[in-house]
């Protein structure tokens, strides 16, 4: 307990899974500097992701999950200030130019966005959108690039691909519009695909449409699949992996049946509880976590979700709990975990 | 039988071509357009008719100059009409113009619509001459500016073009003419040779005036373009989704933001021509161009009634028609107009 540093878990612990990580996060820190002040959106994440695996990030806004996906993708804006390591198969890609990381993104590592109604360019063909993102990375012409433009809308199940080609994005619905989306971000057979709230803004049977042709296209293609989303029931249906974040930090990660049979960390537990269930009683009013979301500006001594925490002790608040390995695949940072079965 | 059933489907056809001409939304929208301006017009020529009744003076005094007698002026009067009421004069004028006479000069025997003719060829010449110019100056510098915001370019040219909006044509004018006139003699300081007598003439004479119509527009249109690129690039989905696909921070700001923030730059041209249409008057004066604004100076100050309401209903027309054509391009440049006014 002494022993760990009072800026929180200052030495990250071995997270990894498998044989051999596709892309490999260590220590992730992402700041971003302002006169007003300095945020710190992600405070030293660390996790690995294997070929085809699907990890699923789950948290509320404010906890970082967009931050490090963006970090991921390289896609942050300049004031944000990049520490730790990104390695793609052993590469890292922290600190690279920007023409080496132009190189990468869309060809190692695409993301799928949360708003269709906005990703897309209005004045520009959806067939020319998915062509660009072709011809940035693969040597073709202009006529196999279309070719293989209609060939990715089939593959996102487009029915008549040949018209859809020519036409606006403001001509096709929202989950029309992601699978766009998800054609582009396939264009160059990326070794993982990045979901940031991709299924947030569509309504809930387009939601299962998109969630389940990700996972079919994984199949065909290969492709890890890192899902970031702030629902932990989407996580438990799609996902074999689940870490939660909470500002900025990783606070619970486990295989999702796993997590599911036992909850560790009172934060997770607390997300759980605010899912609607079928058998909730009507007009009974939703848990809700209690106080607000915590102020990334200052980093906290104690446990970040201590102020929020029913399980608070007087430790919690002088000291922040690393993360740490307590059994085998399972990792938490909590002083006070519920155990085996308890607290369900 | 044959026959007539060859020439029922002629006919139809033929009906269902005018059906779909007189369905397209660009037509339907230049009809209605070119009908509202009327009372626009009608308003137009009324306002300016009274005002040039209110000035002192009338049209008799002015052409006999300040040596005539009350005789010569009162006869000379009767000779123009000038001693009928007001609403007889401008009834007489209105009915002129509704069947198609604009009248004729009070000081010369050549008709107002001849002037116009023989005039309006040069104005117009200006002013796209300095539209071109315009286009051709600041879409690369905006978007040199767009590229490094708060770089040296962008804020040199921040610099140069308040000065440019700031100072005033007529300053400008003379300041250009002292330099590139007199002092280098590169171009004449007055003159016009005409488009059909010489094309390198007529460029040497039209282009010093040209960019003292461009000066500023160049400065206003740059900051515009370059804050409306700047926005794009940072706040919008689409450039994020084309950075997440690799595409290069030039292309981006080229093939994809340009686009988008010329439907922004095409409302400001649309209130902005009716400003130009003005400049051009005065430097028209400055240069001694016979355009239709060097026309309107002379007509004032001969209190010329039929040429001054000409020329002020040219100049409404030319606005009711410039704006027309602004509204027609945004459906050419965004595809959700085009489609919704397709729709309607």
């Amino acid at each position: 307990m002494a022993s760990a540093t009072a800026a929180g878990d200052a030495a990250p612990p071995d997270v990894r899974l498998g044989p051999s990580p596709l892309l490999e996060v260590s220590d992730l820190r992402v700041t971003f500097h302002s006169r007003a002040g300095n945020v710190y959106a992600v405070q030293g994440i660390s996790f690995s992701i294997e070929p085809g695996q699907t990890l699923a990030i789950i948290g509320e806004s404010g906890s970082g999950k967009t931050v490090s996906a963006q970090a991921m993708m390289a896609i942050l804006p300049r004031t944000a200030h990049v520490t730790g390591s990104i390695r793609f198969n052993g590469e890292e890609m922290v600190g690279r130019s920007e023409r080496e990381l132009r190189d990468y993104r869309g060809r190692c590592v695409a993301m799928v966005f949360q708003n269709p109604e906005r990703s897309l360019n209005p004045t520009m063909r959806v067939g020319s959108q998915i062509a660009e993102a072709i011809t940035t990375h693969l040597p073709l012409d202009r006529k196999q690039a279309h070719e293989r433009a209609i060939e990715l809308l089939r593959m996102v199940r487009i029915p008549a691909p040949e018209r859809r080609f020519y036409e606006y994005p403001h001509q096709l619905s929202g989950g029309m519009r992601q699978r766009v989306v998800i054609a582009i971000a396939l264009a160059c057979g990326p070794a993982v695909l990045i979901a940031d709230e991709a299924t947030t803004a569509l309504d809930v049977t387009t939601q299962a449409q998109i969630m389940d042709l990700l996972l079919d296209l994984q199949e065909e293609t290969g492709t890890a699949l890192l899902m970031i989303s702030h629902d932990l029931g989407l996580a438990a249906s799609y996902a074999e992996d689940v870490i939660v974040m909470y500002a900025g930090k990783v606070v619970e990660r486990a295989p999702t049946k796993e997590l599911f049979a036992g909850v560790r960390m009172p934060y997770t537990q607390a997300l759980l509880d605010a899912i609607p269930r079928i058998d909730t009683q009507p007009h009974v009013l939703l848990p809700v976590i209690g106080g607000r979301p915590p102020d990334l500006s200052v980093i906290p001594a104690g446990c970040p979700f201590a102020p929020r925490c029913p399980e608070v002790q007087q430790d919690c608040r002088d000291q922040a709990p690393p993360l740490k390995q307590h059994e085998p695949e399972r990792w938490w940072a909590c002083w006070h975990p519920y155990r085996k079965g308890a607290g369900q | 039988m044959s026959t007539s059933a060859s020439v029922q489907s002629v006919s139809r056809s033929g009906s269902a071509f005018a059906r779909r001409l007189a369905g397209s939304p660009a037509l339907r929208l230049s009809g209605r357009r070119l009908l509202s301006a009327i009372p626009v017009l009608w308003g137009v020529t009324l306002l300016s008719f009274l005002m040039l009744n209110a000035l002192p003076g009338d049209a008799a005094s002015a052409l006999l100059g300040i040596n005539a007698t009350p005789a010569e002026i009162r006869s000379f009067s009767i000779k123009l009409h000038l001693n009928e009421p007001l609403w007889t004069r401008y009834g007489h004028w209105l009915a002129g113009v509704l069947t198609g006479n604009l009248g004729t000069s009070l000081a010369s025997p050549q008709s107002v619509a001849s002037i116009i003719g023989q005039r309006l060829p040069v104005t117009l010449e200006l002013v796209i001459y300095a539209l071109i110019i315009t286009f051709v100056v600041s879409v690369p510098l905006a978007v040199l500016c767009a590229r490094w915001p708060r770089g040296v370019i962008d804020q040199s040219s921040l610099v140069l073009s308040m000065a440019s909006i700031s100072v005033a044509p007529y300053v400008l004018g003379l300041f250009l003419v002292i330099l590139f006139a007199v002092h280098w003699s590169i171009f004449p300081a007055i003159g016009y040779t005409s488009l059909g007598a010489s094309v390198a003439g007529n460029l040497h004479t039209m282009t010093l005036p040209s960019i003292v119509l461009a000066i500023p527009l160049i400065g206003f249109y740059t900051r515009f373009l370059r804050a409306d690129l700047v926005e794009q690039m940072q706040s919008e989905d689409y450039v994020v989704t084309a950075r997440a696909k690799g595409v290069s921070e030039w292309r981006i700001l080229t093939r994809h933001a340009l686009r988008n923030s010329f439907i922004g730059l095409l409302t400001v041209i649309g209130l902005n021509l009716a400003t130009l249409i003005g400049a051009t008057v005065i430097v028209e004066e400055i240069f001694s161009l016979p355009g239709i604004g060097f026309e309107l100076l002379n007509a004032i100050s001969n209190r010329d009634v039929p040429v001054v309401e000409g020329i002020v209903l040219v100049f409404g027309i030319a606005v009711v028609l410039a704006n027309l054509a602004t509204d027609l391009l945004y459906g050419v440049l965004d595809p959700r107009i085009r489609h919704v006014r397709a729709r309607s």
